[in-house]
């Protein structure tokens, strides 16, 4: 077993043997589930009802593409608890020496406590899949289109776990690294919204609108798999996977 | 500790010699000078005691010896790799207990010590057995399906020695390994570290002096981010007294005896004990043979003071580590 797989394995263990993944896991999907059910009532309310409005009736993809935006706003609150603890709790157990002093990359170690972060979600996110497949035994909803969402999930997920390691990397106190990432997660979701408002010409508006992650996953959620939000999240996993490599290196000079 | 100046050609390919090698070790933290100027070899299976009072820069040298924090100045070199230039080929030659054992409290003691037999690049194959001889080794087979959390201090703090010497390194540094367990367990892992000598090269420090002179070959005093003193438990002491103290404890008449005895050439400072007044000290001026003691004891024995004692005034360890750190 490669250094990598051997951190990323005791990091998913770690996981599972603590109540905080189970915890996670329940969280996750009991909220899901809540508003699963909120939005196929009140779709279906509004589908039975709109002839009778003159209005034209919502699709099932149109649900499906109401539910996997809201599940991205579920996900930036367990996001920074799963992330939260990868070097803050090391550090205050005081174990990131054990990984210091073990003939292990700073790159090593950062590849392997995300890709443990990244299954852990990735997890998640396949036992969500769950209400999808409940529509599909009910009406019929486009399984490619559900296919590219959960892509186009996975590596808005992805994107965001490097940022919570980076932040996880700054500090040895968890709340703070969970309360940061929450926040750097919730501007990056907001920054389309934030766009607009911002003066100084164009470029300067597309610029901001690129950086943020819902302009990109919205185009996985239409069922389109687009070379440039790939290399969208691609780069964003890189840049923060690299910053949290920097903030490990350096370390040792301070 | 053989000091041999940078200059000499020996230093060159002494990598078989020391296992350990540090050189010119400076260190800040903000406005603290934690460490100037720190030098020390230790030679190969040697058991080396880092010696100095809390704050002294013990755990800061260990870091930089290991990698964890990057010195200002100087190198560290572990079996003749320097730890900033070549930091895999040395660690893995290295096994650190720090001062705080580093462990994770939800693993279970076998699955925690195979981790981190991993992490130190022991082969796929010879995992099993290295765990399993290691458990063995630290006597941990009672434990080795709980979790770490649960144990006993001194359970964890072997389980922590475990992580260590898992990969069976070259170079073990022990950052106070026997703090805060009891006298029973203090023996064991004594017992213990002293059983490792030979095979393994064991740097470990301490702020208690027993410890030390119990354990170690040679002991390096650092004070105040400075090496003070090294040499071996009766080097220290031999270099605190330039001259030898004896004592001499007679039955009868010592201050006549003094008398007596200031006329024997090479014998200087004769005086009564303050607290036992049956009891000369004298010592013995530099350069003068212990042939004098015989001339010392004919004097005693034959002016009939009645000789009970005469010994050799041991300095111990406390008073070298005093007089070097106040």
């Amino acid at each position: 077993m490669s250094a990598v797989m051997t951190i990323a394995w005791r990091d998913i263990r770690s996981y599972f043997a603590s109540p905080k993944g189970a915890a996670i896991f329940f969280f996750f999907l009991g909220l899901m589930g809540f508003f699963f059910y909120n939005f196929v009532v009140s779709f279906v309310e509004v589908q039975q009802t709109a002839p009778m409005r003159g209005g034209e009736a919502p699709t099932v993809e149109y649900l499906m593409r109401q539910l996997f935006f809201n599940q991205h706003f579920i996900l930036m609150l367990f996001i920074p608890a799963v992330t939260m603890s990868s070097f803050s709790e090391e550090r205050r157990n005081q174990t990131l020496r054990l990984l210091q002093v073990s003939p292990v990359t700073a790159t090593q170690i950062v590849v392997g406590k995300f890709l443990a972060a990244a299954s852990f979600m990735a997890l998640c996110l396949a036992l969500s899949a769950v209400y999808p497949l409940f529509l599909r035994g009910y009406g019929n909803p486009d399984v490619g289109v559900i296919a590219t969402s959960y892509l186009g999930t996975l590596l808005f997920v992805c994107g965001q776990i490097a940022f919570g390691l980076w932040i996880s990397s700054m500090t040895s106190n968890q709340f703070m690294a969970f309360l940061f990432t929450m926040f750097g997660l919730f501007l990056l979701l907001i920054l389309n919204w934030i766009a607009p408002n911002i003066s100084g010409g164009g470029w300067a508006e597309g610029f901001v609108k690129y950086l943020a992650s819902t302009e990109h996953t919205d185009v996985f959620l239409k069922g389109i798999i687009s070379v440039n939000d790939v290399v969208y999240f691609g780069c964003f996993i890189a840049l923060f996977l690299f910053f949290t490599n920097v903030v490990l290196d350096s370390q040792r000079w301070r | 500790m053989y000091m041999i100046p940078p200059s000499n050609p020996c230093y060159q390919d002494s990598r078989e010699i020391f296992m350990i090698e540090v050189s010119g070790l400076s260190k800040r933290f903000g406005q603290v000078h934690a460490l100037n100027d720190v030098s020390f070899t230790v030679p190969k299976g040697q058991i080396v005691g880092f010696l100095g009072a809390n704050g002294a820069g013990k755990t800061t040298t260990m870091d930089i010896l290991c990698g964890c924090i990057g010195a200002d100045t100087g190198t560290a070199k572990v079996a003749g790799y320097d730890v900033t230039e070549q930091p895999l080929e040395a660690k893995r030659r290295l096994g650190y207990l720090p001062d705080v054992p580093p462990l994770h409290p939800e693993m279970r003691v076998e699955d925690f010590i195979e981790y981190a037999a991993r992490l130190r690049k022991v082969e796929g194959a010879r995992v099993k057995q290295r765990v399993g001889d290691t458990i063995d080794k630290l006597s941990l087979g009672d434990v080795r399906s709980r979790l770490v959390g649960n144990l006993s201090k001194g359970y964890r703090q072997r389980v922590a020695l475990a992580q260590a010497l898992v990969h069976d390194p070259d170079v073990l540094v022990l950052d106070e390994p026997t703090e805060g367990l009891d006298p029973n367990q203090i023996a064991h892992i004594r017992e213990l570290i002293r059983a490792l000598a030979g095979h393994h090269t064991i740097i470990l420090s301490s702020h208690i002096l027993s410890e030390v002179q119990a354990t170690c070959d040679h002991i390096i005093i650092i004070h105040k981010g400075k090496v003070v003193q090294q040499g071996s438990y009766e080097e220290l002491v031999a270099q605190m007294h330039s001259a030898r103290v004896y004592r001499l404890r007679v039955q009868k008449d010592p201050d006549l005896l003094i008398n007596t005895l200031r006329s024997v050439t090479g014998l200087v400072n004769a005086h009564l004990d303050a607290h036992e007044p049956s009891t000369v000290e004298f010592a013995l001026a530099g350069g003068v043979g212990e042939d004098v003691i015989d001339e010392v004891a004919r004097r005693a024995v034959e002016g009939g003071y009645g000789l009970r004692e005469l010994a050799l005034k041991t300095k111990s360890l406390e008073d070298v580590f005093f007089q070097l750190t106040k």
